[in-house]
């Protein structure tokens, strides 16, 4: 367990490492230098000379690459091309803007999907299980940019007018709670399922039958039990979820002119800011590579019938 | 390299699985799907054909409501809202299809390959499918336009791209249940060529779950591609495009809803169609329901 | 649409507003609705609104802002920059509503005859915000730290031809600021507001200059608060306690702002959301004509438009009133492919050009292109209404068998010789400018931004030269009158209108008449507004 946990650890360390090749070549793909797009028209063939000394251009793209990496692992991520400043004191608060968006939509979703999950278990095949799975199965459809612009025009300013559907500096709470309920319904889908997935399993499992045959309470069973068992593949599938929001928020962001992560990335690429969308595709890969790896452990350890089997 | 497989699919499923669609029909949500996606295909298809005017004509004022002969009235630039929601369809369906098509097919050829040969090869193909992976589909795609620009080549190659690996992941576990099959161990036995037991033995025996997949990724590409015309990534303006629509008369929503509404109902409900039908084809093809990954 | 943090690249830093008004709207209408849009002011404040009231403070939300937000009086960018600097600096000339020249800190400022030696005369009792006078030995420090060779500021460009060696003090309220070549733009110069008047020793951390405001509190990207300056200039003025300017550089943001009272004012109100604003009793908008102008740029140099009859017939080709309803939604005025519209050379008596698809066809036909004519636009979001006018005139001239193909560029990259600036056929944006500085900017040869190449037109640089060196403003105006001409037939502008910008304030608020400028909300006059006390 340990030593797969390891290997995992290492592969993860690996794919982050691919990923900065990705990124630092996709970069370099970029018309013009650093350069340039820093000067823009004002270079002048001397101040493009300086200025490339300074960003060391003129080393082998090898050696940039490796200073580049460098810097990253000692938290510098260089300076924003659109206005000097350093890139991590650029996205501290973004990212915490955004951290705070996808907890919340965390909070909210989680324990709605698992209730509603659980309970289609308990109502399989009846009126509520059939309506929840069609509910799921919609809403996991269709996509999220699409479901908050829906929401917009039912609730938003042109609807019955209860949210807010931009975010402003100085608007109050009302504003989070559009993009929060957007990225809920966007994570729901598959928690509800799952939980209700492995509840009709759990249920039928002898452990549960033969509680139930000692005349343990039903509440009981289903609290005491069912439940817990439950737990684990489902925490693998929120955690998968949460991986999956740290994409998503993108265009949910954008959407609410919400001032993340994602935001700043739309940004970044409007301002051809390259070390701001290096940065941002790091940090936002980085915390997928992250969040799938801890996915991946929480399934290892919830289910040691995986360990043994099938790898 | 794409090519063969792509051809042979339907018609190998048609023939040796006649069973698949036939299962699926009986469930109604299939039924309520065909019909979902029929209608917004249908407005897709034949829109340009109907529509009243040509989607770059001038009808109205910006964001102008109530025009005579403008049903829906007047876009960003006092456009038709109703003409271009029927121009802009078929670009979506197009994009999107293109994508799930490349994407799968090079999915299955990746994943055919590596559940066959096993060892290194395996190995290989499997990890690089990991790090493929660890790029979170939107964000790649975005890396990649910011650099390239948005061209349409690049909008399928890239969705194609981000689909492959989970297509082949899928289609390698099918392989290796199938070249189990006593009929694979019989060709081998008398010395096909490995190509031809892929092709002719493999291909055929991995189509349920491939169907599965291509309805699956085909949901997914309609809403990357929508996401990325939203985002102003996409097909670049005077298109008229489902996505670019919704970009361009996003904050005009308040004044002039038509124009943001009608892409995004139709992208709605095309999605939503197209997952019943696929959650169907699962449900014929598994047995039980799956559910969308993102 | 994400606003831009705002660049500092010098690209972005070209003109007064430049990338400040980046996806802000265009505004506007006819003057009629301007003087609408006032009465209705007077109306919605009843009989209070005649008697300005003081006291109070005023919130005011201002588009755009960012990280790059600075108080240097001499080097703002960004839009807000621009506000902060009408609040808490001064010049020497000021442009007034209407767009003439007017002295300001100046009490007057005259030219010798062949305007190398201007003399300034500085008014009585001026003060900066620390009390101190307004001296003649200001404004040259003022000059001085604008044209450092170390670290050039903004309006150095402006002012290049300025000898400080040989500027001299003759007393405290009195300067001679001397010229290599004669410099009749000078006044105009010094009526923009990056080459106001700061005091001798300032530092930008504590700015303090001679504006109606005085600085306050300041957080970058966010807001600033400024006091009222009980010694400016203007008798009466201002009228608040207290300004602040909040950072908005979310449209949708800033009208809910407006709406829900948050902020009492706000600049650039974008098309869309006109119609929320005008439905709402409690907040007005403020419409202004401007002389900001949004051209298309045919390279005289590349082909097809090295043929003056392709020049000639894309500028046929335009319907001109379409371009304004369309791409600016109504809020504009009709251009006549001539810019510099306030000065007053401007020739309103030339014929107004309109689309004429046959005579347009003829040219093309003349010039080759008989069997249509294939070009590309190189377009770009650099302003709100650029890329629309683009649209529309890509259909306009499906007409005359010319297929336009749009290329779009990323703003940031849009004025870079990477992309392929200066473009055959491309767009920009200017501000109101008058016709010899806009031709320094844009037109001759060795301009920063000469994108049309037209410049080396010899009979036109011809009366430029000799304009520029005429201090008799009539005979000026004749020489440029003549250039003009000659532009206005062969140019590679086609100026098809001007924008409107608009602005909105709440009910409750007074004070605010548009101006041409083409800056929000009357060249930010916030020394002229005022709140209705209860």
């Amino acid at each position: 367990m340990t030593r797969l946990i390891v290997v995992r650890l290492l592969f993860g360390a690996l794919t982050l490492w691919a990923v900065s090749l990705v990124v630092f070549a996709a970069t370099q793909a970029l018309p013009g230098d650093a350069a340039q797009l820093i000067l823009g028209r004002d270079a002048t063939p001397e101040r493009l000379e300086a200025l490339r000394d300074q960003l060391n251009l003129h080393e082998p793209v090898a050696v940039q690459y490796m200073q580049w990496l460098q810097g990253i692992l000692q938290g510098d991520l260089g300076n924003s091309f659109s206005n000097g400043l350093p890139v991590a004191e650029y996205l501290r608060s973004s990212v915490q803007s955004s951290l705070a968006l996808m907890g919340l939509a965390a909070l909210v979703a989680t324990p709605v999907s698992l209730f509603i999950g659980a309970f289609s278990a308990l109502r399989r095949d009846r009126s509520f299980d059939h309506a929840s799975s069609m509910g799921t199965l919609v809403v996991a459809s269709i996509p999220e940019f699409v479901v908050g612009i829906l929401l917009i025009l039912a609730l938003g300013p042109g609807g019955l007018g209860l949210f807010p559907s931009v975010y402003a500096r100085e608007g109050g709470p009302e504003q989070w709670i559009l993009p929060v309920l957007t990225l809920a319904l966007a994570v729901a889908p598959p928690i509800v399922r799952m939980m209700r997935a492995t509840m009709i399993e759990v249920l039928e499992s002898e452990y549960v039958q033969q509680a139930r045959l000692k005349g343990v309470s039903e509440r009981t069973v289903l609290w005491r039990h069912a439940a817990p068992n439950a737990i684990g593949p489902v925490a693998q599938v929120i955690a998968l979820q949460l991986a999956w929001l740290a994409g998503g928020v993108v265009a949910i962001e954008f959407l609410f002119n919400f001032p993340g992560v994602g935001k700043d990335l739309m940004d970044a690429i409007e301002n051809r800011d390259v070390p701001l969308i290096q940065a941002v595709v790091l940090l936002i890969a980085g915390i997928y590579i992250l969040v799938n790896l801890i996915a991946d452990v929480i399934g290892l350890a919830a289910n040691p019938k995986v360990r043994v089997a099938n790898r | 390299m794409s090519g063969p497989s792509k051809n042979t699919t339907p018609k190998a499923s048609v023939r040796r699985r006649p069973g698949l669609f036939r299962t699926a029909w009986r469930f109604g949500r299939t039924k309520v799907g065909v019909a979902l996606t029929a209608l917004i295909v249908l407005i897709a298809v034949l829109g340009p054909f109907v529509a009243p005017y040509t989607p770059t004509e001038f009808v109205a004022k910006p964001y102008e409501t109530g025009v005579d002969g403008a049903l829906f009235g007047g876009d960003n630039l006092g456009r038709d809202v109703l003409t271009r929601f029927m121009w802009g369809g078929w670009t979506l369906l197009l994009l999107a299809g293109s994508a799930a098509a490349v994407g799968v097919a090079a999915g299955t050829v990746v994943g055919i390959i590596a559940g066959y040969r096993r060892g290194w090869v395996d190995d290989v193909l499997m990890r690089t499918n990991d790090v493929l992976l660890a790029f979170p589909q939107l964000i790649a795609a975005l890396l990649v336009m910011s650099i390239i620009g948005p061209k349409v080549w690049l909008i399928v190659a890239v969705i194609a791209v981000s689909h492959m690996p989970r297509v082949a992941r899928v289609i390698r576990e099918a392989t290796r249940k199938v070249i189990e099959q006593d009929y694979v161990k019989a060709a081998e036995a008398i010395g096909l060529p490995r190509w031809r037991i892929m092709t002719v033995e493999i291909l055929p025996n991995v189509t349920s779950p491939l169907l599965v997949e291509l309805g699956l990724r085909l949901t997914y590409s309609i809403g990357v591609v929508a996401v990325l015309g939203f985002l102003g990534m996409g097909l670049q303006p005077p298109t008229a495009d489902w996505g670019l629509m919704i970009n361009e008369n996003r904050q005009g929503m308040a004044v002039q809803p038509w124009a943001v509404a009608l892409p995004v109902t139709a992208i709605a409900v095309l999605t939503v169609g197209a997952n019943l039908i696929t959650d169907g084809l699962s449900r014929a093809a598994i047995g039980i329901d799956r559910g969308v990954e993102k | 649409m994400p606003a831009l943090p705002e660049d500092s690249t010098p690209a972005a830093k070209r003109f007064t507003s430049r990338r400040s008004l980046l996806k802000a709207s265009a505004a506007g209408a006819a003057v009629a609705p301007v003087l609408a849009a006032c009465g209705s002011d007077s109306e919605s404040g009843g009989s209070s609104s005649n008697e300005p009231q003081y006291g109070g403070r005023l919130k005011v939300g201002i588009a755009g802002g960012g990280a790059n937000d600075t108080l240097d009086a001499h080097n703002p960018t960004d839009n807000v920059d621009i506000a902060r600097n009408y609040a808490l600096y001064t010049s020497l000339m000021h442009f007034a509503n209407d767009g003439t020249l007017e002295p300001y800190l100046a009490e007057s400022m005259e030219p010798n005859d062949d305007a190398t030696e201007w003399t300034v005369v500085l008014r009585e009792g001026l003060l900066f915000h620390d009390d101190s006078p307004v001296t003649a030995e200001a404004v040259l420090f003022s000059l001085e730290r604008i044209l450092d060779p170390e670290n050039p500021m903004r309006g150095a460009g402006d002012l290049e031809g300025v000898d400080l060696e040989k500027t001299e003090i003759v007393d405290d309220r009195t300067l001679v600021i001397r010229t290599g070549e004669p410099f009749v733009t000078l006044p105009e110069a010094l009526a923009e507001y990056y080459n106001c008047v700061v005091p001798v020793g300032y530092d930008p951390e504590n700015p303090i200059g001679s504006g109606p405001f005085k600085y306050s509190e300041f957080k970058v990207g966010e807001y600033s608060v400024f006091e009222r300056h009980e010694g400016y200039h203007v008798e009466g003025q201002p009228y608040v306690d207290e300004l602040e300017i909040v950072d908005f550089p979310e449209d949708d943001a800033r009208v809910n702002a407006l709406s829900s009272g948050t902020v009492h004012v706000i600049s650039q109100v974008p098309h869309a959301q006109v119609a929320i604003i005008e439905g709402d009793p409690n907040v007005n908008i403020l419409e202004s004509e401007t002389g900001m102008w949004l051209p298309f740029t045919m390279n005289v140099e590349k082909e097809p438009f090295d043929d003056v009859r392709v020049r000639q017939a894309f500028r046929l080709i335009v319907d001109r009133q379409e371009m304004i309803d369309q791409a600016l939604a109504g809020y504009g005025q009709i251009g006549n492919d001539m810019y510099a519209r306030m000065d007053p050379s401007y020739p309103e008596d030339f014929d107004q050009r309109e689309q004429d698809i046959d005579e347009a066809k003829r040219l093309l036909a003349e010039a080759g292109h008989e069997d249509g004519l294939e070009v590309e636009l190189v377009t770009s979001d650099i302003n709100a209404g650029v890329v629309a006018a683009a649209e529309v005139f890509q259909e306009q001239a499906r007409e005359a068998g010319v297929t336009v193909n749009l290329r779009r560029v990323n703003p940031s990259d849009y004025w870079s010789p990477e992309e392929g600036f200066p473009y055959a056929f491309g767009q920009d944006f200017w501000s109101a400018r008058n016709y010899i500085t806009q031709t320094a900017q844009g037109s001759i040869v060795g301009a920063p931004y000469n994108e049309t190449m037209w410049g080396e037109h010899e009979e036109w640089l011809g009366y430029l030269e000799e304009a520029r060196q005429t201090a008799d403003e009539d005979e000026r105006n004749e020489l440029i009158r003549k250039a003009q001409k000659i532009e206005y037939e062969e140019g590679g502008y086609i100026v098809w209108g001007f924008v409107n910008l608009l602005d909105a304030y709440a009910a409750s608020v007074h004070g605010l008449e548009p101006s041409v400028s083409g800056h929000p909300l009357g060249s930010y006059a916030f020394h002229t507004m005022w709140k209705e006390q209860s």
